[in-house]
């Protein structure tokens, strides 16, 4: 049963929401309009379900001393700050909480998230000069192209010689374009059949158990 | 030649002492590189432009995190002042729970700067989980997906929001993010309900917009920081803002670090190409 119910829900609300889109009639539109309140509903607990995920993972790190344990108590400790400064900062009369929760927010998280995206571009300066080589005729054609888009993004590249953003503008809108159709056909077909196995009940990873 | 062999064994830590260098330097000595707004810029640029004022609300859907922040903020900003300034009004919402602080923190760094006013002029609806539901629930009834503010107040409540039901009621929602989301925003928001949808999106992900442009799926795009500069440069040249452009600056940063990844790339493959040409050598001999 813990299964059936599921693959039941999931193969009722399948058939009928895929029918519900070809006919426009009040009853219809009010059935599609409550499922959409309910979805929010049921998308606001997986929020819950990720914090108790996030909480009983740094739990179990603390409890059994895992390396770098310590680590995991700044960020439950962080998480519980935040939480209850946004949740108290809403309160009547505790405004100054919800001050201090956007400071903290713009002035500690932002910087410090901002710091490690930008981390990025020195591993990528080092890894292009490493790994960015013209070993065969493709990879000596990806690094032309790559050259031209880098110069064409940038000011100098008009600078330089005022086609070159045209020619980058060419790159993304012919070659790039026809290869992300591609993919796009292949991932909407993907999503199509992975929708339909789920629907009958084919694909059952998503119970967990890995299919069985 | 040995030399040029050696080019393929430069220190790590130089080459991040160089882009440390490349990106400091042109933000304390701004460059003032020219810029040359995009075709995509200017299509978004003019679709908003072209929106009467104290008409219909823009829905600006601000999709990121802190780690996205220096490409996609000035794009928030740019985007904002755009229609305050054009008195066009503003729905500003995010899906993503670390966006409500950033763009409750841009909307009212510039609201004062245009006398712009809460729930007459723009409004702000904070974040709410369930992302595409969130969008078709948007095209129902806006309410459904929001009845109340980031504040608690009833959308009822707020002047700007009388005629606005759905998408039917925007002349445009404008998808600011650094994830696949916008391409849900244009699956629900602009498949689905007919809205027009435009894009901001960060460098590494525009080559994914490219077919929606083509197809008119996407009205304009803001393709990263360049975008943004692009948007702040059309802003000051028609009188808009006065603000500092923040993403023009970055933009100095941007070209330099580019020229010198270029510079390490011709390095590496000059020592690489001579190390290869000595090594055939070698084994013919």
């Amino acid at each position: 049963m813990k299964r059936q119910i599921p693959l039941i829900i999931v193969l009722t609300l399948g058939i009928v929401f895929f029918i519900q889109f070809f006919i426009p009639s009040q009853i219809s539109t009010n059935i599609y309009q409550t499922t959409l309140q309910w979805e929010i509903v049921i998308s606001a607990f997986a929020i819950v379900l990720a914090i108790g995920s996030l909480i009983n993972h740094h739990m179990l790190k603390i409890q059994r001393r895992k390396p770098h344990w310590w680590n995991s108590i700044v960020t439950l400790i962080a998480m519980l700050v935040m939480a209850l400064l946004g949740i108290l900062g809403r309160v009547e009369g505790m405004e100054s909480l919800g001050q201090l929760y956007r400071t903290l927010f713009l002035y500690v998280q932002a910087p410090m998230d901002s710091a490690m995206f930008a981390i990025l571009a020195f591993y990528m300066a080092s890894a292009a000069y490493r790994a960015f080589r013209a070993r065969s005729q493709e990879a000596a054609l990806l690094l032309i192209s790559g050259f031209i888009i880098m110069l064409g993004v940038v000011p100098f590249g008009s600078l330089l010689w005022s086609k070159i953003p045209d020619i980058a503008e060419w790159i993304m809108m012919v070659p790039n374009m026809a290869a992300k159709r591609g993919i796009l056909f292949g991932v909407g077909l993907g999503m199509t059949a992975t929708s339909l196995k789920i629907i009958l009940g084919i694909e059952r990873s998503w119970l967990g158990g890995g299919g069985k | 030649m040995k030399i040029l062999e050696n080019l393929t064994k430069i220190n790590r830590r130089y080459i991040f002492l160089m882009v440390a260098v490349a990106v400091i330097v042109p933000l304390i000595i701004p460059m003032n590189l020219p810029t040359i707004p995009g075709k995509y810029t200017i299509k978004l640029y003019d679709f908003i432009d072209k929106i009467p004022p104290q008409s219909q609300p823009v829905v600006i859907a601000a999709d990121y995190s802190p780690s996205m922040m220096p490409e996609l903020q000035p794009m928030l900003e740019s985007i904002i002042r755009h229609c305050f300034a054009k008195k066009v009004r503003v729905i500003v919402l995010t899906l993503d729970p670390n966006g409500a602080a950033l763009s409750e923190a841009a909307l009212k760094k510039i609201a004062p700067e245009y006398d712009a006013v809460y729930g007459r002029d723009y409004a702000f609806l904070g974040f709410k989980p369930g992302s595409s539901i969130v969008m078709m629930s948007i095209g129902e009834n806006i309410r459904q997906a929001f009845p109340a503010d980031f504040y608690g107040k009833s959308l009822d409540s707020l002047p700007m929001m009388a005629n606005v039901r759905n998408y039917a009621d925007i002349p445009i929602v404008v998808s600011i993010a650094g994830s696949a989301i916008t391409q849900s925003w244009i699956a629900y928001a602009g498949t689905r309900y007919h809205a027009n949808v435009g894009s901001g999106c960060t460098a590494v992900s525009t080559a994914d917009y490219y077919p929606f442009l083509q197809s008119g799926q996407l009205v304009g795009l803001l393709n990263g920081m360049k975008g943004a500069s692009e948007y702040e440069y059309l802003n000051q040249k028609n009188g808009y803002s006065k603000a500092p452009r923040v993403a023009g600056k970055g933009m100095d940063a941007v070209s330099i670090v580019h020229l010198l990844l270029m510079a390490f790339i011709i390095i590496g493959n000059v020592g690489y190409l001579v190390a290869r040409h000595n090594q055939s050598k070698k084994q013919g001999a």
